[in-house]
């Protein structure tokens, strides 16, 4: 039983006001600029633009819009709708990007220069995306892009890749790589710093292979900075818009359209607020059951 | 004692400072898309207006699209970033109907400018902004130097057309007869409207910005389909280009044409070569001002009006001497412009003026149709679907 003026942490009252007291100014800037935002852009989700609510009406009509899912484009090809062009977004960029970063990590650990290389695979991610973007644009440009030129080496014939439906999406996913994988490469560095030379050692007194030690010792170890990679690329694949936006805004005819580009349009070219708030709501419930299990099987493996 | 000298002080210091000689100067802040050449085109107006009235006026670089999301926030916020703002014209009269926008009416006589040119921003009998210089989309580009060393000329009928597009994609080291710029999309689009305005017609192109047509109509399919896609599924136009990279690859002659608007000839190194010719049959050329508005929110709202009024007249004249831009202030004379927007001028005697189709619908259809257009150039065979889409999106 809590003692007389002694919280029941064991705290005095004095204590509990003094913490009270700094943690305050947080919480007010917290409910007024991100709890207070999410709250009336998920009513908003909700409600006509005449401001009657209209329950899931909304989310029906946006959902089944062809900007968001067109199912034709599996009998006719792209656009298929900024939603599957997440999915494949998520589906291309997600897996090459945690093993690019691991592979690159691993290389260039014990690599001569290895800091300088890594430096310069970092400068993708310190470039603003917005500037990623154009030079993507130019990238892949047929008339001076370099991998146009570099294919067209091998017969290819040179085409502006960012401009025909069944190529934009996928150079910007490549562009993407770029743009990311330093991101997973220097947490897997980090990562790998943590892990004690001592367990290679005895790998290898062992006569474990290479493959083997980074299969059975590296990856396993790696487990709670692959989730990190995993959900923080999520995110960022979930929201990504700048490059999209710069590089082919959207397009052609939709092919490289996003969920947060069309989030973009209702806002401020239909300026339908509620259809925006719709598409980021439903982005938002996404994120939300992606990475709250991740990091609650992090915070597993922790303990 | 010390408090009473204090506020005292500060008193004083307060009604110094307001005191007219000693009160902060006034400072106009202008918003604009011009930037390189064009923004160096657009100082010397300034500048006059600084001397004229010795009010100081700051240029800042906007453009249109950023500025369709910075804005409405920015409204409701009950602020502007700028006190004079260049923008779409359907932009500021949606804004004006909200009470976003300063009335003008009043500063500007509506006799002084070509007929229709002050309407779209106009609504009842108010006027809620200034119209600048207008530039002409009037067609095909070339050089003149290019066509005499071909033995190229210029086209009188469709066949020449045709004919003439054959020959420059024969031209060893010619990548495509013509050069198809790409923004974000619109230099695709000035070529369309140029096609629906010489095939459909005028009243066609209005009846679309009116909505009172259906993309899909065979009228309008008709120019896609007869005259467009075949030229696209011929290869006559590039892919898409970057329109400032293909605007020099053409320049350098690895394309024959290009369509662009008038401000090409302060793009180019030698604008005595430039020859332009609008489609044969061309009954319409699209004839585009600008628009600025002085936002409700601008803390010199007196200032700002007035700059606006100086934009909308003396400063169009400033304006046109340095090429590429036709006034639409009728007061000023035809020995201002340089000789070849005189050429520019004469390909607008006995065709209609029309406005930018895009630009006039704005709102979600025009980067769509920006859209739509990009696909249409490198698939031209899905043309239905670009036209269900369009359609569509107007609905």
């Amino acid at each position: 039983m809590p003692v007389l003026g002694t919280c029941p942490g064991g705290d005095s009252v004095g204590q509990t006001r003094g913490r009270i007291f700094f943690f305050l100014p947080a919480l007010i800037l917290l409910a007024a600029f991100v709890v207070y935002p999410v709250i009336n852009t998920v009513w908003l989700s909700f409600q006509t633009p005449e401001g009657e609510f209209s329950f899931f009406k909304n989310y029906a009509e946006i959902l089944s819009e062809p900007e968001i899912v067109d199912l034709r484009g599996f009998k006719r090809g792209f656009p298929y709708g900024a939603l599957i062009h997440n999915i494949m977004w998520i589906v291309i960029h997600l897996p090459l990007t945690v093993m690019l970063g691991l592979i690159l990590a691993v290389i260039l650990r014990d690599v001569k220069g290895g800091a300088i290389i890594k430096s310069i695979i970092f400068l993708g991610m310190v470039t603003p995306m917005v500037v990623g973007g154009i030079i993507l644009r130019f990238l892949f440009d047929g008339s001076v892009g370099i991998l146009p030129s570099f294919l067209s080496l091998f017969g290819v014939a040179r085409r502006t890749l960012t401009a025909h439906p069944d190529t934009a999406l996928f150079a910007l996913i490549l562009g993407s790589l770029w743009l990311w994988t330093p991101f997973s490469m220097v947490l897997y560095s980090a990562g790998l710093e943590t892990i004690p030379d001592y367990v290679y050692e005895a790998a290898v007194i062992d006569g474990a292979s290479p493959l083997r030690i980074l299969f059975l010792i590296t990856v396993p170890l790696l487990r709670p900075v692959t989730g990190v990679v995993i959900t923080m690329t999520f995110l960022w694949v979930l929201k990504i818009f700048d490059i999209v936006y710069v590089a082919t805004m959207g397009g052609p005819g939709g092919a490289s359209n996003v969920l947060a580009l069309q989030m973009y349009m209702y806002a401020f070219r239909q300026f339908n607020a509620n259809a925006a708030a719709v598409v980021a709501t439903f982005l938002m419930i996404v994120a939300l059951v992606v990475s709250i299990p991740t990091f609650r099987a992090l915070r597993g493996d922790e303990s | 004692m010390r408090r009473k000298i204090l506020i005292v002080f500060l008193v004083a210091l307060v009604a110094i400072c307001s005191l007219p000689g000693v009160a902060a100067e006034k400072r106009l802040t202008v918003i604009s898309g011009w930037s390189g050449p064009e923004m160096d085109a657009f100082m010397p107006v300034l500048e006059a207006f600084e001397k004229e009235t010795g009010i100081d006026v700051e240029y800042q670089i906007y453009r249109a699209e950023d500025l369709a999301v910075l804005l409405p926030a920015q409204f409701d916020a009950k602020t502007a970033p700028a006190d004079v703002i260049f923008m779409w014209a359907w932009f500021i009269a949606k804004h004006a109907g909200d009470g976003h926008v300063l009335d003008m009416t009043g500063y500007l006589n509506e006799a002084d400018f070509i007929p229709g040119a002050l309407d779209p921003v106009k609504s009842g009998d108010k006027l809620y902004g200034g119209v600048y210089t207008g530039k002409v989309k009037p067609g095909f580009w070339y050089r003149k130097s290019f066509f005499e060393k071909h033995g190229l000329s210029v086209p009188k009928t469709w066949i020449e057309f045709t004919a003439l597009c054959s020959k420059i994609q024969r031209i060893s080291g010619i990548k495509a007869a013509i050069a198809s710029g790409n923004g974000v999309g619109w230099p695709l689009s000035d070529i369309t409207e140029h096609f629906i305005a010489s095939y459909a017609g005028p009243d066609v192109t209005h009846a679309l910005i009116d909505k009172q047509i259906s993309w899909q109509d065979p009228v309008v399919a008709s120019v896609f389909k007869d005259k467009l896609v075949p030229l696209l599924k011929a290869g006559y136009f590039s892919e898409p280009i970057e329109w400032t990279m293909a605007a020099d690859l053409w320049w350098g002659g690895e394309y024959g044409l290009f369509f662009m608007g008038s401000w090409i000839t302060g793009m180019v190194e030698d604008p005595d070569d430039l020859g332009v010719f609008s489609l044969p049959e061309c009954k319409g050329i699209v004839f585009a001002p600008d628009y600025a508005f002085a936002p409700a929110y601008t803390k010199y709202p007196e200032e700002a009006k007035r700059l606006l009024a100086f934009l909308s007249t003396k400063g169009q004249e400033i304006q046109v001497t340095a090429g590429g831009h036709i006034s639409t202030y009728a007061k000023v004379p035809l020995s201002a412009y340089p000789a070849v927007d005189r050429e520019v001028a004469a390909l607008l005697d006995g065709v209609v003026a029309l406005p930018d189709l895009d630009d006039t619908i704005g709102g979600e259809w025009q980067p769509a149709f920006w859209d739509q257009l990009k696909l249409l150039w490198v698939s031209p065979g899905r043309v239905d679907e670009v036209l269900e889409t369009l359609q569509r999106k107007v609905d």
